[in-house]
C-alpha cells in the first residue's frame, strides 16, 4: 500500500517536472514567452458562421467529422461550370489550391466568437457605399490603364490588409524574435511585421504603412498586439472595407508544443456599427518558409494590361 | 439539408473571397470567358516561379507545324510541399489543357484542367492534403 502510494507521488512528481518542462521549452533564453517557428493558419472553418448553423455556434464530434469530411469533398472534386466568370477565376487544377481538410480542433461554426451570431457586425452606410466601389473597382481590372488600378495582392505589395485569415494556399508564418522585438513573417509575398515589445506611442497618425505600426506587450504568457496607422492609398490595403483608421488589437498564446491561439478583435466606428473578434489556431508546421518573391515572376499584372490595351484596340 | 458540391464550393469560395481574391490576381482580367480553349501538346520548359507557376507547351498545328503556348497555373510553394519536383513534369510529357484564351491574343491560356494524354487528371486528387494538426 505504502509503496502504492510512493509509486503514485512519484509518477505525479514526474508529471509535474514533464509539464515545467514542456512549459520551460516556451520561454526564450531571455524569460519572454516563446512563440519562435514555422506555424500556419490554414483551416476550413468559415470566418462567418453558416446558415445552417445559426444556432449551433460548436459541433457535436460527430457533426463535426460529417461536415468536415463535407468540405473536403466538395474541395477535392473537378467542378466545373464552363463558360462563367468564376470557372475562368478558379484559374487552375484543385491541386494547386492548399485550403487544408480541418476545421478549428474546438469545433466552432465560425471563427468569429464575437458577437455571438459569428456573423460580422453590420456596415454602416459609409462602409456598404466603399464595398460596392471596390466591387467596380474590381470588374474595372479588364479597362484598368495602370497598375495603381490594381490591389496590393496583384502588386505584390502585400498579402492583404491585418489581420490575415486562411486563404487558398500559402497560408504559413515564421516568427522570429529577440529582446524587445517580435517579427511574423508570412510566407506568401514574404512581407515581415516588426513589432517592438514595450509601451511606446504608436507613430503620429500623419505616417501610414501597409502593415500599419504596432505595438506588443506581454500580459502573462500573452502577446497583445495593437496595430493602428493603417494606409488606404492602394485598392485592397485595408482590411475588408474598413478605413485607415482601423484598429487591431490581436492576441497570441501558446497553448501547446504544436499551437498558438491566435485572436484578433478589430475596430472602426466608421466601418462596423461595433468591434468584432475571431479566434484560429496557428498551427507548428515542420519544415521551412519557402521563397515566394513575387515581383520577379509577375507575369499576370503586365498581361492583364496587355489584355486592356487590346480591348481598347478593338472598340 | 444536403448540399451538392457545387453549393459547397461557392460557400468556400465566398468564405475565402471575404477577405482576398481567390487566386493572386483576377483570372477572368487576363483570360478571355468567351474563348474556351483546349490544347493538346509536350511540355517544353516548366518555370516553377511565384506567384504562379508557367507551363510551356508545343502544340501540333493542323499543317504539321507547332507553337508553342504558356499554361499558367498556381503557386509551386503548395506542390513542393506535397512533394512535387520538377520531375513531376518532365519535358516532353504530353498533356492536354482545357481553360481559356488569353484576352490580348497572345498564346497564352489557364490551366483550368490539364490532364496527361492518357486522361489521367494532370495533379489532381490531392489538394486538400496538407496535415496540419489542429
Amino acid at each position: 500500500m505504502r509503496a502504492a502510494a510512493v509509486a503514485t507521488l512519484c509518477v505525479l512528481a514526474l508529471g509535474s517536472l514533464g509539464a515545467q518542462t514542456a512549459k520551460s521549452q516556451w520561454k526564450t533564453p531571455w524569460g519572454d514567452p516563446d512563440l519562435q517557428g514555422t506555424w500556419s493558419n490554414q483551416t476550413i472553418t468559415p470566418l462567418e458562421r453558416p446558415r445552417e448553423f445559426a444556432d449551433k455556434p460548436v459541433l457535436t464530434e460527430a457533426e463535426a467529422a460529417a461536415y468536415e469530411k463535407r468540405l473536403v469533398a466538395a474541395g477535392d472534386v473537378d467542378v466545373r461550370q464552363p463558360g462563367t466568370v468564376q470557372d475562368v477565376n478558379l484559374a487552375y487544377n484543385q491541386v494547386w489550391w492548399d485550403r487544408g481538410n480541418k476545421i478549428v480542433a474546438d469545433r466552432r461554426t465560425s471563427l468569429i466568437v464575437d458577437p455571438p451570431d459569428g456573423r460580422i457586425p453590420a456596415l454602416t452606410p459609409a462602409a456598404q457605399k466603399r464595398r460596392d466601389e471596390d466591387r467596380r473597382a474590381s470588374d474595372g481590372e479588364k479597362t484598368a490603364a495602370s497598375w495603381l488600378d490594381f490591389d496590393v495582392y496583384s502588386r505584390c505589395i502585400i498579402r492583404s490588409a491585418l489581420p490575415r485569415l486562411s486563404t487558398g494556399y500559402n497560408n504559413n508564418y515564421e516568427i522570429v524574435q529577440s529582446p524587445g522585438y517580435v517579427a511574423i513573417m508570412q510566407e506568401q509575398m514574404h512581407d515581415t511585421r516588426i513589432i517592438p515589445i514595450g509601451t511606446g506611442p504608436h507613430l503620429p497618425a500623419t505616417v501610414r504603412q501597409w502593415l500599419g505600426d504596432s505595438r506588443g506587450r506581454w500580459e502573462g504568457n500573452t502577446l497583445v498586439v495593437e496595430t493602428t496607422n493603417f494606409t488606404d492609398e492602394a485598392r485592397g490595403s485595408t482590411f475588408q472595407y474598413a478605413t485607415k483608421n482601423m484598429t487591431l488589437v490581436e492576441r497570441f498564446t501558446r497553448v501547446s508544443d504544436r499551437t498558438i491561439d491566435y485572436q484578433f478583435t478589430v475596430s472602426d466606428p466608421e466601418t462596423w456599427t461595433r468591434p468584432w473578434t475571431a479566434k484560429l489556431p496557428w498551427n507548428r508546421i515542420d519544415g521551412l518558409i519557402y521563397e515566394y518573391a513575387c515581383h520577379e515572376g509577375n507575369l499576370g499584372l503586365e498581361h492583364m494590361l496587355s489584355a486592356a490595351r487590346a480591348a481598347e484596340k478593338k472598340k | 439539408m444536403r448540399h451538392t458540391p457545387i453549393a459547397l464550393l461557392a460557400a468556400f469560395a465566398l468564405s475565402v473571397t471575404a477577405t482576398a481574391a481567390l487566386a493572386h490576381h483576377s483570372f477572368s482580367a487576363e483570360f478571355d470567358v468567351n474563348k474556351p480553349i483546349k490544347l493538346e501538346g509536350t511540355v517544353k520548359r516548366v518555370q516553377w516561379i511565384n506567384p504562379h507557376t508557367w507551363i510551356y507547351i508545343d502544340v501540333k498545328k493542323p499543317d504539321g507545324t507547332t507553337e508553342e503556348w504558356g499554361i499558367e497555373a498556381g503557386t509551386p510553394n503548395t506542390l513542393f510541399r506535397l512533394g512535387f519536383t520538377r520531375e513531376a513534369l518532365p519535358v516532353g510529357s504530353m498533356i492536354v489543357v482545357d481553360g481559356y484564351e488569353a484576352r490580348d491574343g497572345a498564346k497564352r491560356a489557364n490551366g483550368r484542367n490539364m490532364t496527361l494524354a492518357d486522361g489521367r487528371k494532370l495533379f489532381m486528387g490531392s489538394s486538400v492534403g496538407n496535415d496540419a494538426k489542429n
